[in-house]
């Protein structure tokens, strides 16, 4: 053993694991990159999506409160630690032309500190609910989607949480041309329909049974509300849960097999979703390796009842709800 | 302690895809960020190391243009710009070798005598390389460390210092030689000076 084995030796005591909070040194390196590239202002729309983008938004403010604080022992340690569990708001709008956007789609999802099984609740646009004023003198009743409409993202976010009680870590919002990107690049996604359908106002012109679509035809099926099912935006977001699950496993089969073509996925995905607090394609990744477990995603709706005041929209049914948030609520 | 990469012929194409598509260069980090954190781990401790490789990183991105794009492996590249930013941390790597120094190791080595005897383990010598390496010249302890922390060869501590490979190869000499001379006698693994 000479001087430098001896060196080696004392360097690997002192040596350090990178931690995941690392991960904010690659933010600041694409946030270099994303000024130099000077992009206009996008329009932003919801479409409550990709599960995976979703949960995405959730496993990386976790590995970084972390970070900071977890002392990197000098073993080597690997995945960083399940950390606390995570509240998601997906909002997707529906903003075409000039025409003012509204929130298409609303999911929130749990994520629990474990990462097994996250929990998504759609709730549907037509709910009716009492609005905050979200910077207006004062709030009014109105369909929830109409609070996005009103002042944004952030406004639907505090109109959830009154709604709700459930406190909201990471707001992700979902463009639809984003959503058919993603599609795309990941080489399109397998959807079943139980009969042919010809939509022209969604342009969605199926057969029946499977289909393996693109983008374009995926967007389509996601928010056709006629010729499938019974036209209520709850069969929709039936629609849109399977839709997402497909999408899922779509993305699990493409992150084994062809792992440059799922890298770039990650990247479409993480440029068409805009995040509070931000999310890069690298943050996606460890995101996404949080839940390789299979098809364990739980989806449901928030429990409704038809409104007494207008038999065409619903009002949330308080005590059932009450219990479908309440793992929303703890940690 | 750093793990070659498989493809580490791309390094040069990454960084050249980077010159359209900025986010590319993200993928250099995704692939040398660990590395580079060890290292700087090793040479400044684990808070500083964070901020270290981060600007390690925006510094090799705003100079990504005067890459020479015929080095395949931007290794080197990256461990020269770490060892400047380094250099910005000088206090505190000689904080840490100091403490070094004082901390007590292996309670079971007592005496000289023991030293010498079979079995005695090599942090034995800590205090005594830490004494070395807080004494060495800068540009001396680069190229040591470069090579034994870094496991970079002579000619990528050339690269990486800009400097010639004789002078890697004097600074190494006589950065080895003063370690030597601070083991000495206490040099656990050796029986003679």
């Amino acid at each position: 053993m000479d001087e430098l084995d001896l060196l080696r030796d004392l360097g690997r005591g002192l040596e350090h694991e990178p931690p995941p909070s690392l991960v904010r040194q690659r933010n600041r390196l694409l946030d270099a990159g994303r000024a130099r590239r000077r992009r206009g202002p996008g329009r932003w729309t919801l479409l409550g999506v990709v599960a995976m983008v979703t949960a995405a938004a959730i496993l990386v403010p976790a590995a970084l409160l972390h970070g900071r604080d977890a002392k990197p022992v000098a073993a080597k340690s690997t995945a960083p630690a399940a950390g606390k569990a995570l509240n998601v708001l997906v909002i997707g709008s529906d903003a075409r032309g000039s025409d003012a956007a509204r929130s298409d789609t609303l999911m929130l999802v749990h994520v629990p500190a474990d990462r097994k099984r996250p929990h998504v609740v759609s709730l549907p646009r037509d709910l009716l609910v009492r609005i905050p004023a979200c910077g207006r003198a004062a709030s009014v009743d109105g369909m929830i989607n109409s609070a996005f409409t009103a002042g944004g993202a952030s406004c639907t976010l505090a109109t959830v949480r009154q709604l709700s009680g459930v406190r909201v870590d990471q707001t992700v919002v979902i463009d639809f041309g984003g959503f058919r990107t993603m599609v795309d690049a990941l080489g399109g996604v397998e959807v079943t329909l139980p009969k042919s359908v010809s939509d022209q106002k969604s342009g969605l012109d199926l057969s029946a049974g499977r289909h393996w679509v693109d983008g374009r035809q995926a967007l389509a099926y996601a928010r056709v509300r006629h010729g499938l099912g019974d036209g209520s935006d709850l069969d929709r977001i039936k629609r849109q849960h399977r839709l997402l699950g497909s999408l899922a496993r779509q993305a699990r089969k493409q992150m084994t097999n062809d792992p440059v073509a799922f890298a770039r996925f990650l990247a479409v995905a993480a440029g068409s979703v805009k995040t509070v607090p931000r999310l890069d394609a690298g943050a996606l990744k460890t995101l996404v390796r949080g839940f390789e477990d299979g098809d364990s995603v739980a989806f449901d709706t928030v429990p409704v009842r038809p409104a007494p005041s207008d038999p065409s929209r619903v009002v949330l049914d308080e005590p059932a709800a009450k219990r479908m948030f309440a793992s929303f609520r703890s940690s | 302690m750093t793990v070659p990469p498989t493809a580490r012929e791309y390094d040069a194409a990454l960084i050249e895809s980077s010159l359209d598509d900025p986010e590319a260069f993200a993928a250099l980090f995704d692939r040398y960020s660990g590395m580079l954190y060890r290292y700087v781990s090793r040479r400044l401790g684990p808070e500083a190391a964070e901020d270290v490789v981060g600007e390690t990183f925006l510094a090799a991105f705003s100079k990504r243009h005067r890459y020479d794009l015929a080095q395949r492996d931007a290794r080197p590249w990256l461990f020269g710009i770490a060892t400047k930013l380094v250099a910005r941390h000088h206090r505190t790597e000689a904080a840490r070798y100091r403490a070094l120094r004082r901390s007590p190791v292996d309670g079971s080595v007592e005496g000289p005598a023991d030293r010498v005897a079979a079995g005695v383990t090599a942090s034995a010598s800590r205090p005594a390389l830490a004494e070395a390496l807080s004494g060495l010249a800068r540009g001396d302890l680069d190229v040591l460390l470069l090579v034994a922390w870094g496991d970079l060869a002579y000619e990528e501590v050339a690269r990486a210092l800009g400097i010639p490979v004789g002078t890697v190869r004097s600074r190494l000499n006589r950065a080895r030689r003063k370690v030597r001379a601070a083991l000495g006698d206490t040099d656990p693994t050796r029986e003679e000076a």
